[in-house]
């Protein structure tokens, strides 16, 4: 009998052989030893096969123990080494400083800190402050956001690496910024510079007390409970204090994120910032213009050009170069009030803005209620709204294209509810203090101002991933494609900003959101940190 | 996990039941991602695939029956999720095409045959790095039968080929494997 080919050898192996012609060719083998062999190399052949196929699951599955493990290895140390340098860094600056003084009011671990910091954080919420953040997100975080992953995209030409790369970015970053800014840099209880010195660099500062008596020729950047200016700063004065008074002379600009800021003296350009009360003493003097968010306002100085406010209340009793505009509660020009342009007020309720007889308003007067049937009533702002889904949806684009299984898991993470609420709350609250106390030592400014662009960033995709979840629980949809993602995601999206207009609930729903959010994206960048099969 | 178990965690998974389904990801992950990883042949889509996969799970595994063991169900939607993934990379283009025909390779004998010879650890992972290179149209259709352990017909179900068709390519793709291996070993 003829003997059979080797492929027909080989289905009868696999066990595809239809019944009859397997009996047949079981008969041929019992008396072709040429065939018999050839089918036991084949089953030899096909059990090797099997083996080494299911050798590599175990590999994979458990990376951290296989194939992955120089880099991650040398990844996690890399990270543990910098944070811990850095957490070095910190201690011994606070250590050398004798700062827990200077910032007991920050740190969340004594009573006083608690209560100081609770204190502000519910003012800060009920005074809109998260609306203003997240507004504020939407637009730098959205550019960060576009830049971040164009240019990973560009850069990496490769998907799913943009967090190891960003991480040895910073690494690099913090490395190369140790020796970096070449300036005067004074620490300790008191921290003074004494009416007759003069410094001709930039002066870090950071202590309980901050006091320029004299002269700096440079930028003043001060740390601490209270910081003073008596004397002349040449150039700007950067202040992140409990109190900060400027009865002296600032040159430059005053770039404030204070509890409060009291300028009774000179000031040659603006004041930028957010504080809970922000004070122009009558003898203050602002060469330029003021752009603040505050809970109080006072303005009994003169102030050269424009002022924009987002304030809880705001007093004007003195002089204003050119508009007052202001969006927030209360407003009130005195007598003495004079506003050299236009005057534009969105309040609450129109009985909320006094505007005494003798006031002067040299334009015109704007002042309507920010009412929520007004918005809707305005074209700018379907339009406004238009633009921001437009810009989320093609941000929510790039990260379905470019990371598509880490826009799946920070989705599906948003499903895990309390988790992802309870750590968006935290990194929620707890980023901005870190930026803080990061920002104190001076090798620390470059990180803290990319972990304030990484916070605004990862506000913004907050509502994305909630998005992109909502849409996926209410459509089902059966496939997973890019457009059946992008697809939840729009109808996610129109429904969290439609329930986001709903007077109360909606400031409620929007803060959960961005507290999930958050939370599924930085549960989700902790996971990728670690080593795992995406899931 | 004894059956009985395992039975439990699915019935508790097609409840909804999230950490019956975490379980099921614990147990099957490295599977699924060792499937994908053969199919696609880059981590990262393998990784995207096998969050896709788990992410379906959640509503397909509804669907489950009982009829086949789990792991081979599950290994059928990874293997479908994967095709999927390739047909899109393809544009909808086949994604198994016919490949010419491979010159005369010697039928194996049981003392000579590369394949057959391969039993240490190093020359396993050298047979792993030969089919990680086969076209994807002999890839594919190994994988499915030799790691997800499926039938002809249900590989041709899978690829929608001809069930003979499936049977060519498996027998191609392992002269080819053999070819790759007799190179290397010269």
């Amino acid at each position: 009998m003829e003997c059979y080919s080797e492929q027909t050898c080989a289905i009868f192996v696999d066990g595809e052989l239809a019944a009859d012609e397997a009996q047949h060719l079981r008969g041929h083998l019992a008396t072709c030893q040429r065939c018999r062999k050839l089918v036991d190399a084949l089953r030899a052949e096909n059990r090797i096969l099997g083996e080494s196929l299911q050798e590599l699951p175990q590999e994979t599955s458990r990376p951290e123990a296989f194939s992955r493990w120089p880099s991650w290895v040398w990844g996690d140390l890399a990270v543990m080494g910098a944070v811990l340098a850095l957490g070095s860094i910190v201690s011994v600056w606070i250590g050398e400083l004798e700062i827990p003084g200077a910032l007991e009011w920050l740190n969340p671990f004594t009573p006083g800190g608690l209560t100081s910091l609770m204190f502000d954080v519910s003012y800060y919420f009920t005074h809109g402050g998260a609306a203003m953040l997240t507004e504020y997100a939407a637009v730098v975080g959205g550019l960060f956001l576009f830049l971040l992953l164009g240019g990973g995209a560009l850069l990496l030409g490769r998907r799913g690496r943009l967090p190891n790369t960003s991480l040895g970015l910073l690494i690099v970053l913090l490395t190369f910024s140790l020796p970096g800014f070449a300036l005067e840099h004074r620490h300790g209880e008191f921290v003074t510079v004494a009416a007759n010195e003069t410094l001709d660099d930039t002066l870090l500062a950071a202590g309980n007390t901050v006091r320029v008596e004299g002269t700096v020729n440079g930028d003043v950047l001060a740390f601490g409970r209270t910081v003073e200016v008596h004397g002349t700063v040449k150039g700007d004065l950067v202040s992140f204090a409990r109190s900060t008074v400027v009865s002296g002379t600032v040159e430059g600009s005053i770039f404030n994120f204070s509890r409060s800021l009291d300028v009774e003296g000179q000031l040659g350009h603006s004041i930028y910032g957010w504080m809970q009360s922000l004070r122009v003493d009558e003898r203050g003097h602002v060469g330029d213009g003021i752009l603040v968010g505050a809970g109080d306002v006072n303005q009994e100085g003169e102030v050269k050009r424009s002022v924009t406010i987002f304030a809880g209340s705001a007093d004007v009793s003195g002089n204003i170069g050119r508009e007052l505009t202001m969006t927030g509660g209360n407003l009130t020009l005195t007598n003495t009030a004079r506003v050299g342009s236009n005057l534009t007020a969105r309040v609450r309720h129109l009985k909320d803005v006094h505007i005494a007889e003798g006031a002067t308003i040299a334009g015109k007067r704007d002042i309507q209620e920010r009412v929520r049937k007004n918005y809707f009533a305005r074209p700018g702002f379907y339009f406004y709204q238009a633009l921001w889904l437009a810009s989320a949806m093609a941000v929510g684009w790039l990260a379905v294209v470019l990371f598509p299984g880490f826009f799946a898991a920070c989705t599906q993470a948003v499903g895990a509810g309390w988790r992802s609420l309870g750590i968006g709350v935290g990194v929620l609250a707890g980023v901005p203090v870190a930026v803080i106390v990061v920002a104190v030592t001076l090798v620390g400014l470059p990180l803290a101002f990319m972990l304030f662009a990484v916070y605004l960033a990862a506000l913004y995709l907050a509502k994305i991933w909630v998005g992109a979840f909502l849409g996926r629980v209410l459509l089902k949809p059966s496939g997973t494609t890019k457009g059946d993602w992008l697809l939840g995601l729009l109808v996610g999206l129109l429904i969290l900003t439609i329930v986001g207009f709903i007077p109360y609930l909606g400031g409620l729903v929007r803060f959960g959101v961005v507290c999930l959010g958050l939370g599924a994206f930085a549960w989700q960048l902790y996971q990728l940190s670690r080593p795992a099969v995406a899931a | 996990m004894d059956e009985r178990d395992l039975e439990s965690v699915i019935g508790r998974a097609q409840g909804h039941d999230a950490e019956a389904l975490a379980e099921i990801h614990r147990l099957y992950a490295g599977r699924v991602f060792g499937l994908c990883k053969y199919m696609l042949d880059s981590r990262e889509s393998a990784e995207d695939a096998t969050s896709e996969v788990f992410l379906k799970l959640q509503r397909s595994i509804g669907t489950y029956d009982g009829s086949i063991p789990f792991p081979k169900w599950l290994l059928r939607v990874a293997g479908n999720q994967c095709i999927d993934a390739l047909r899109r990379r393809k544009r909808g283009r086949q994604v198994i095409v016919e490949v010419e025909d491979i010159t005369n390779v010697e039928a194996p004998s049981a003392e000579l045959s590369p394949l057959g010879a391969a039993i240490k650890t190093e020359e396993r992972a050298q047979v792993r790095d030969a089919i990680a290179r086969l076209p994807v149209s002999y890839r594919v259709p190994l994988v499915l039968r030799y790691y997800s352990e499926l039938s002809y017909d249900e590989i041709a179900q899978q690829l929608d080929l001809q069930r003979n068709h499936v049977a060519t390519l498996i027998f191609r793709a392992k002269q080819e494997l053999r070819r790759k291996l007799m190179q290397r070993s010269k």
